[in-house]
């Protein structure tokens, strides 16, 4: 399995696209400040989401209504996150492969942390009642925030699994 | 300045705080979160302000809902960042890269706060001059761009300057 992942890798790393970010001096930086303001869109909007769900902060608008507030940008900002991810991945993916921490970050925790957000964005008119959150909402909201602080742990991990 | 650095730098509590590997990493997590909270919730207003962003829901409403969490964002990155620099605060200041990093940042705050004393304004009468929507649209633009050209900062400081 690692072996047909490093076959891709080692594909995508020699990838004209892979080849210019890691050899151009502008275009490694400019990759990575994609990758951050679309991670920046992102999670801002899913933190400020469950934190309502919590019913913390202002309760002037209900769950729902913040978060068809802030459909369109927070997809979008995933989309712009996951295209600069994509990059940096790109230009150094044999060195990403077999490394543990990012393996937990991509193979698991992004993946579960991204469906529990459509979940989250599906139901949390039926978790509403007026402006009040249920139980069960609120637990939804907090698992939520767990899941993204625990992307960030892997994430800030992967240097420290760094071979090179 | 470069005196208290060294002071700050030798502090016992900086470093216990500095060789402590959970602390480091509790702090790592927290200026990361913080950091995404931060510009997530301010892009948001900044894109209803220009017109791209919730346009069913007024300035206000929005800002209403995410100013509290660009607050909360900039103080967990204030506290976490204070922290992260005192470990090593003779190198952050002599280095050039950080200065500039300080000063877009600082610049960005004071383009928040001004997006946050225009939204009510937008709302506050029925028909707003055209010149007051141009200037809202360009101190907006200009929010959103600061808050980029700091996520670029951050991430050069260790690329250029090689602390942090």
């Amino acid at each position: 399995m690692l072996n047909s992942f490093m076959a891709i890798a080692k594909w995508l790393q020699n990838t004209w696209w892979a080849l210019y970010i890691s050899g151009s001096t502008w275009a490694y930086p400019f990759v990575q400040l994609t990758h951050f303001t679309g991670l920046s869109l992102w999670v801002g909007t899913n933190l400020s989401l469950d934190l309502r769900l919590l019913g913390i902060g202002s309760k002037r608008q209900t769950a729902s209504q913040l978060s068809a507030a802030l459909f369109a940008w927070n997809w979008i900002g995933l989309c712009i996150a996951v295209l600069g991810g994509f990059m940096l991945f790109s230009s150094a993916a044999t060195k990403y492969v077999p490394n543990p921490a990012f393996e937990i970050k991509l193979g698991i925790l992004v993946p579960v942390a991204v469906l529990w957000h459509v979940l989250v964005q599906w139901h949390a008119r039926k978790w509403e009642k007026g402006h009040r959150v249920s139980a069960f909402g609120k637990t939804i909201g907090l698992v939520e925030i767990l899941l993204w602080f625990s992307v960030i742990i892997a994430a800030v991990s992967i240097p420290n699994y760094d071979a090179h | 300045m470069l005196l208290f650095c060294e002071w700050l730098q030798k502090n016992p509590w900086i470093v216990a705080i500095d060789s402590s590997v959970v602390i480091s990493l509790i702090l790592e997590i927290l200026h990361y979160s913080g950091f995404f909270l931060l510009v997530g919730s301010t892009a948001i207003v900044d894109l209803r302000v220009m017109g791209v962003a919730a346009r069913y829901r007024t300035p206000t409403e929005v800002a209403h809902q995410l100013f509290p969490w660009m607050w909360t964002g900039l103080g967990m990155v204030l506290f976490s960042g204070f922290f992260m620099f005192a470990g090593d605060a003779v190198d952050f200041y002599l280095a050039d890269c950080f200065h500039t990093k300080i000063k877009i940042v600082l610049l960005a705050i004071v383009f928040g706060v001004l997006v946050s004393w225009i939204v009510p304004r937008l709302d506050r009468v029925p028909v707003v001059p055209l010149w007051f929507k141009i200037v809202a649209f360009l101190v907006a633009l200009l929010s959103l761009g600061l808050w980029i050209g700091s996520i670029y900062a951050s991430l050069e400081v260790p690329a250029q300057c090689g602390v942090g």
